[in-house]
């Protein structure tokens, strides 16, 4: 017996087929994938700016100057890094026809404290603001040879802590940096 | 007896058929969209990036003569666009490359697509750099949506200069001024270029005159001459007339001086004007620039050698003048070895005393690269 039970007619199938298209075109085309090729090139694009800023305040201004970074790594005090934080910070955010950037970071330097028993140690230098560890940061390092012929008494901030004798001695300083 | 179960209606064949057609469609067009997903900034970015680095970390091509003192007739000469003071100085910049440039006879986007953004796709890009004092350069279009871009930290490095002026007359007298009263003076520079590379190694800080453009300035002409209005004709300053004679250019080679010619190109600008004087002398005289293009140190093959320049001066009436030169026999048939060898001759030396010249000096800088597609 004939009968249209389980029957597709055809404007039905059409309705069907037009939304389930549509449907499917829209999901496709409206969903937005941040791909791992757009993270890279950000990253790349922070890590370069804090290498340069790092080598830029590692020269000197001219002959007969020393480098700003060595200065201050050698004398590290409270002014030296608030110097640090404001030279850096200005130049990661500079722009050339624009308003300024909003790059953070956090920057510190390590150190062999000894030679004959050699101990890492870790100095924090300035931030521009704490990291949660929620940040994205990237890591931009520069070797820098800190001069730190001080005498190593009581007040002279002119050696590396825990260093003795003091002496020119290797450094790593490393910044941390990311966008708000 | 018939039956038609599980049979196909020709409604539903038509419509799956419509659906699969439709289907076949939308999933051809998946690809397309996918692209749309992707970054589309990704190879601009790449391109961006790529340019930075040439122009931040490379001195160009060629390196010797440099590519920027090519002048526009001479642009074939140049391969590559780079702005860095040499191959072992990335992130600083030559100003001489940064004026060359960002200068206005070069033509967007044709002269920086084939020697700083490369390939063949028409991209579109502006380049753009500003200094710390807040001076502002940039080449290309407007930036429209959807760009990719680089920012580079760089310091530019200032050339070295000399001005010579009443300080140093008053300073030190008997070095500047060394005869009595006559009409010819001769005022002459030693440019000591294997002193110079060896003092300083380091190029970003090294004065070169094969890679930077050197100047000398010399003001105050009028100060030398000493008044004596009793004399007849009587001797002033302020009425004084200076001629700018020639200027001669020697060259030591070993123990050997020879003289070379001083193109038109290389000729001084006189009493502050933006323009070289066209032809020698010149009269009326207050102050002279020399400006020395590495572009003429090689031409003469000079990157090794000692050069002296000598300046002629007539002065009338006969009086002191600026003079540290016993020019033998005399100015216009000058013996190099007597006149540079001679007790009497004091050239100003062009070197590392910071007393004599002004050493060159580094300025933060900062440096974007945006390109985009198109080249509009």
């Amino acid at each position: 017996m004939k009968n249209s039970d389980g029957q597709l007619y055809t404007i039905e199938g059409l309705a069907a087929a037009l939304v389930m298209l549509l449907t499917a075109y829209f999901v496709i085309n409206a969903t937005s994938v941040y791909t791992a090729g757009d993270t890279h090139i950000t990253d790349m694009q922070l890590e370069a700016l804090g290498t340069d800023a790092l080598r830029v305040m590692d020269a000197n201004e001219s002959r007969l100057t020393g480098s700003p970074l060595r200065n201050i790594i050698s004398n590290v005090t409270f002014t030296d890094n608030q110097t640090f934080g404001t030279m850096f910070g200005n130049l990661i955010n500079s722009r050339t026809n624009s308003a300024a950037d909003h790059i953070q970071f956090s920057a510190s330097y390590s150190y062999r404290s000894d030679l004959l028993n050699p101990v890492v140690g870790s100095m924090f230098i300035n931030a521009s603001r704490n990291l949660s560890g929620g940040e994205h940061a990237v890591r931009a390092t520069k070797w820098v040879i800190a001069n730190v012929k001080g005498d190593g008494l009581p007040g002279d901030s002119s050696y590396i802590p825990g260093f003795s004798p003091p002496q020119n001695r290797s450094v790593l300083v490393e910044v941390l940096l990311w966008r708000d | 007896m018939t039956d038609d179960t599980g049979a196909l209606s020709i409604d539903f064949l038509v419509g799956f058929t419509i659906f699969l057609l439709a289907f076949i469609w939308v999933a051809s067009m998946i690809p397309g969209i996918m692209v749309g997903l992707q970054s589309y900034t990704i190879d601009y970015d790449a391109v961006a990036y790529r340019t930075g680095v040439i122009l931040v970390e490379d001195p160009g091509w060629p390196v010797s003569p440099p590519w920027e003192s090519f002048s526009d007739f001479q642009k074939s000469n140049m391969t590559r666009f780079g702005l860095a003071v040499s191959k072992d100085t990335p992130n600083i910049l030559s100003q001489d490359k940064v004026n060359r440039f960002f200068c206005t006879t070069f033509v967007y986007p044709d002269d920086y697509h084939t020697r700083a953004i490369f390939g063949d796709y028409p991209y579109g890009f502006n380049i753009s750099l500003k200094d710390a004092a807040g001076e502002y350069q940039s080449v290309g279009s407007i930036t429209p949506l959807g760009y990719g871009t680089i920012r580079r930290i760089v310091k530019i490095k200032g050339p070295s200069n000399a001005t010579i002026g009443t300080g140093n007359y008053a300073k030190y007298p008997s070095f500047y001024n060394k005869t009595e009263n006559v009409t010819t003076h001769v005022f002459s520079f030693l440019i000591d270029n294997p002193r110079l590379l060896d003092d300083v190694k380091n190029p970003a800080y090294q004065i070169d005159p094969a890679r930077e453009q050197l100047t000398i300035n010399v003001t105050d002409l009028r100060a030398t001459i000493t008044d004596y209005p009793t004399a007849v004709p009587p001797i002033e300053n302020m009425t004084s007339t200076i001629e700018l004679v020639n200027v001669r250019v020697y060259k030591k080679e070993g123990a050997l001086y020879s003289n070379v010619p001083l193109p038109a190109s290389e000729y001084p600008f006189v009493n502050g004007s933006s323009t070289r004087v066209t032809s020698m002398p010149v009269p009326h005289t207050d102050n002279v620039t020399i400006k020395l293009t590495p572009y003429y140190f090689d031409l003469m093959k000079a990157q090794n050698c000692q050069i002296y320049l000598a300046l002629g001066f007539n002065v009338t009436p006969p009086s002191t003048f600026l003079n540290n030169t016993q020019a033998l026999p005399d100015f216009n048939n000058l013996d190099a070895k007597l006149t540079f060898e001679n007790v009497n001759t004091t050239p100003f030396n062009y070197n590392y005393e910071v007393e004599n010249v002004t050493q060159p000096h580094l300025r933060d800088a900062v440096l974007e690269v945006a390109v985009w597609s198109g080249g509009g």
